[in-house]
């Protein structure tokens, strides 16, 4: 045998060698993207320079890059410079950006990320921007510990989404949202799954932490208070035995498909592909669902414990905002961006309902008409359902962004049958208190 | 070193007198110098881009790390709390039954196909290549989405199942009894840097010994055990070192099968994908830095008990 213990080792030194060498040239490309456009620095010849960052999608990439190209052209001494990403590894680059320093100086802001950045003071004070045009309940999310750290950039609200042919195959109707049950929901699902022979009635609960928000909010609970958690196991534990009811009535299919159907992207999921009737989805997503289905998609509210939509407490949500960095060395410069979107046709023309619909309900007024059929109908809906509004539920604290993860594991633990339903609930919420730093 | 040496112009004679001495250790350092300066662009590398983030996670390690904020010292309370963490429990056993079930059934697999390649058929080369393809795209997003998709319930695997009168209905990925094995499983598949090491040994070995031991009457089996195993068990110990470390580090397959949650129920939580998790979705660096610690240290502690065992079934020809 020609390999002896000291070749075996320089062997085995030289490949350790390559290995890592080859480790760093596949982190350098992914790396290389977010330290370039850092513009950061004020005046090269009076210039202003800011980065703003988004997550989205082709059509919101595009807009987006439209807005600046059209704030450049009236603010010449402004250069802007975009950094777009995708939504998972968005966080993953902000926090690493923020921790070095290098945080953008406009950044799209989450409501489950918000109180992360906000309550640890990376981001501005943006009293100064104008939101007295904004819709009653739509500022309030942006705002921790009662100082504006972000603006809202489109409503959204919770809702169930149809399948309008699935129905017709059942040959039923579709139910009444106006009066549905979180039962009644069960007994529709299982019913138009069981004639139209699809395998999942209700799709997207498991991990909608948005619903069971809805949820306890009709029990008179918040999920979060300023004090940390406004629920107690009692709900959670309701919350998971409805869930099981609903398998066990074969309307949300079984376990399996239900934790199979949350790891899908839009695209493949129930509602798109016609093999779930309804399907959880925020109102923005219409349009989206629709053209993927390539199909009419219906709109229905939430279910109601009293069988009453008005007395359902349902909420308008930020389905993102705009901050700014605290350690922006331009934030008049970012103030007046993020003014302008809120505030202007000009950007509103451009963004349409994409991100939402427009806050401003005078901005909103001056662009509808430019809508597709879709973001009317949403438009419509969020008008429609402004007697159902409660009061606007506060961001979630710090460490409170885990809740639609942990609802969901504890939850899977349930359907399972590898818990019960008192100690999933249990387990969860004393996970999550322990998460929260308030 | 050596070629540099031969350039000097001092003999290589013991030196004597001080003055040669003094000449001597002048020219030492001068190649010492040419010495670093070689290294110079690994050395900075090194310490910029391994060492140094190492040292700095090391500090963090000890420390309440939002990522947002400042670090401040807590001391050991990282370490303390993986104590009573659950979650940390599961993700270290979920690990273990990783590491210990498919690295060895990785070997097997690549050894039992190393040896029928090395049997000399014809188109060896295309049937090399097709082995080896998996491990260069095994690890690659795209390979875990069509992973995913061809475990879940009406999946590839199922409806060919079907085919042959099994009414399988389980979903593969999303029942947490069956999911972490399809990840096992999707490692066990990418058997061919193993499986290429391996034939590369194979091939130094002399046909003598073979042909001896057949004139002997020795069967092949014991061929296998005596010959084959036996002068082949130091690149079966190299392998086996690093496809464990490898495994150890596993992350992406997990990550993508699971929509980057750990799921269903925990049960594909990879150490290194709870430690991501702490870091950038909980905002606990400091947690997530001592974890990385810790890891390094259960990696280096089965890397030497690897080592220490090696000497007793370990067979260097020299």
């Amino acid at each position: 045998m020609a390999l002896n213990r000291r070749q075996f080792l320089i062997g085995a030194g030289g490949i350790a060698a390559a290995a890592t060498t080859m480790g760093l040239g596949a982190c350098a490309p992914g790396s290389s993207g977010g330290s370039g456009s850092q513009g950061g620095g004020g005046g090269e010849g009076g210039k202003t320079s800011l980065a703003l960052a988004w997550w989205g999608n082709p059509t919101r990439n595009k807009n987006t890059d439209a807005m600046i190209a059209e704030y450049m052209k009236a603010n010449p001494n402004v250069t802007i410079t975009g950094q777009p990403g995708e939504f998972s590894s968005y966080w993953d680059k902000l926090a690493t950006q923020t921790a070095g320093g290098q945080a953008p100086d406009i950044i799209q802001m989450d409501m489950n990320y918000i109180s992360e950045y906000g309550t640890r003071g990376a981001l501005l004070d943006l009293s100064k921007v104008d939101t007295s045009k904004f819709v009653e309940g739509t500022v309030d999310s942006g705002k921790i510990n009662d100082k504006l750290v972000g603006v809202n950039a489109g409503i959204n609200t919770a809702v169930i989404l149809a399948n309008p042919k699935v129905f017709e195959k059942a040959k039923m109707d579709l139910p009444d949202d106006k009066t549905w049950t979180w039962d009644q929901m069960i007994d529709v699902g299982a019913e138009v799954a069981s004639k139209a022979g699809v395998p999942i009635g209700v799709a997207q609960l498991i991990n909608s932490d948005t619903l069971f928000g809805a949820f306890v909010r009709q029990h008179g609970k918040e999920l979060f208070t300023p004090n940390g958690l406004g629920f107690d196991v009692a709900e959670a534990q309701a919350w998971y035995d409805f869930l099981l009811k609903g398998v066990k009535a074969k309307a949300f299919g079984t376990p399996e498909q239900i934790t199979e159907e949350a790891a899908k992207i839009l695209d493949q999921s129930a509602i798109v592909t016609g093999r779930g009737a309804l399907q959880y989805q925020n109102s923005n997503q219409l349009l989206a669902v629709s053209n993927a289905a390539g199909q009419k998609i219906e709109m229905l509210r939430p279910p109601s414990l009293a069988g009453k939509a008005t007395e359902r407490k349902g909420w308008y949500k930020a389905s993102m905002l705009w901050s700014a960095s605290a350690k922006t060395k331009n934030p008049d410069a970012a103030i007046a961006w993020i003014n302008w979107f809120a505030n202007t046709p000009d950007a509103a023309g451009i963004d349409l309902a994409e991100r939402g619909i427009p806050p401003n309900a005078e901005v909103l007024a001056q662009v509808q008409s430019k809508f597709s059929p879709e973001q009317q109908v949403v438009a419509k809906f969020i008008q429609d359902i402004k007697t159902e509004v409660g009061n606007t539920p506060i961001a979630p604290p710090p460490g409170g962004g885990t809740i639609a993860e942990l609802l969901s594991r504890h939850g899977t633990d349930v359907i399972y049958g590898r818990a019960t339903s008192a100690d999933g609930a249990q387990k969860f919420v004393t996970e999550l208190k322990s998460n929260l730093q308030v | 070193m050596s070629a540099i040496s031969e350039l000097s112009t001092v003999r290589r004679a013991k030196a004597t007198t001080p003055e040669e001495k003094r000449l001597r250790a002048k020219e030492a350092s001068r190649d010492n110098k040419a010495g670093y300066l070689f290294l110079l662009p690994w050395l900075i590398g090194l310490v910029v881009i391994t060492l140094g983030p190492m040292l700095a996670s090391l500090y963090l390690s000890f420390t309440n790390y939002s990522l947002i904020q400042a670090p401040s010292w807590i001391g050991l309370d990282n370490y303390t709390r993986m104590l009573s963490d659950e979650r940390f429990h599961n993700a270290l056993k979920v690990t273990f039954i990783y590491v210990f079930v498919s690295t060895p059934l990785q070997l097997a697999v690549a050894l039992v196909i190393a040896l029928l390649l090395n049997e000399g058929m014809k188109g060896l080369p295309f049937y090399r290549s097709v082995f080896y393809l998996p491990s260069m795209l095994g690890s690659s997003v795209a390979i875990a989405v069509l992973w995913r998709q061809m475990f879940e319930v009406d999946g590839l695997v199922n409806q060919v199942l079907r085919l042959f009168g099994i009414p399988a209905t389980t979903s593969w990925i999303g029942d947490p009894q069956w999911a972490l094995w399809t990840i096992i499983l999707l490692h066990v598949w990418t058997f061919g840097s193993p499986m290429v090491i391996f034939l590369a040994g194979l091939r130094q070995i002399p046909g003598m010994y073979y042909e001896a031991a057949s004139v002997d009457g020795a069967s092949r089996w014991a061929q296998f055990r005596k010959i084959t195993l036996p002068l082949l068990s130091p690149i079966i110990f190299f392998n086996l070192v690093l496809q464990i470390i490898n495994a150890f580090q596993a992350f992406t397959q997990a990550f993508v099968v699971s929509n980057g949650t750990g799921g269903p129920a925990d049960s594909t939580m990879f150490y290194t994908l709870y430690l991501y998790q702490r870091g950038f979705v909980q905002f606990q660096m400091g947690y997530a830095a001592a974890m990385a610690w810790v890891l390094v240290v259960i990696i280096a502690a089965f890397t030497a008990i690897n080592f220490f065992f090696s000497r007793y079934w370990v067979f260097y020809g020299d």
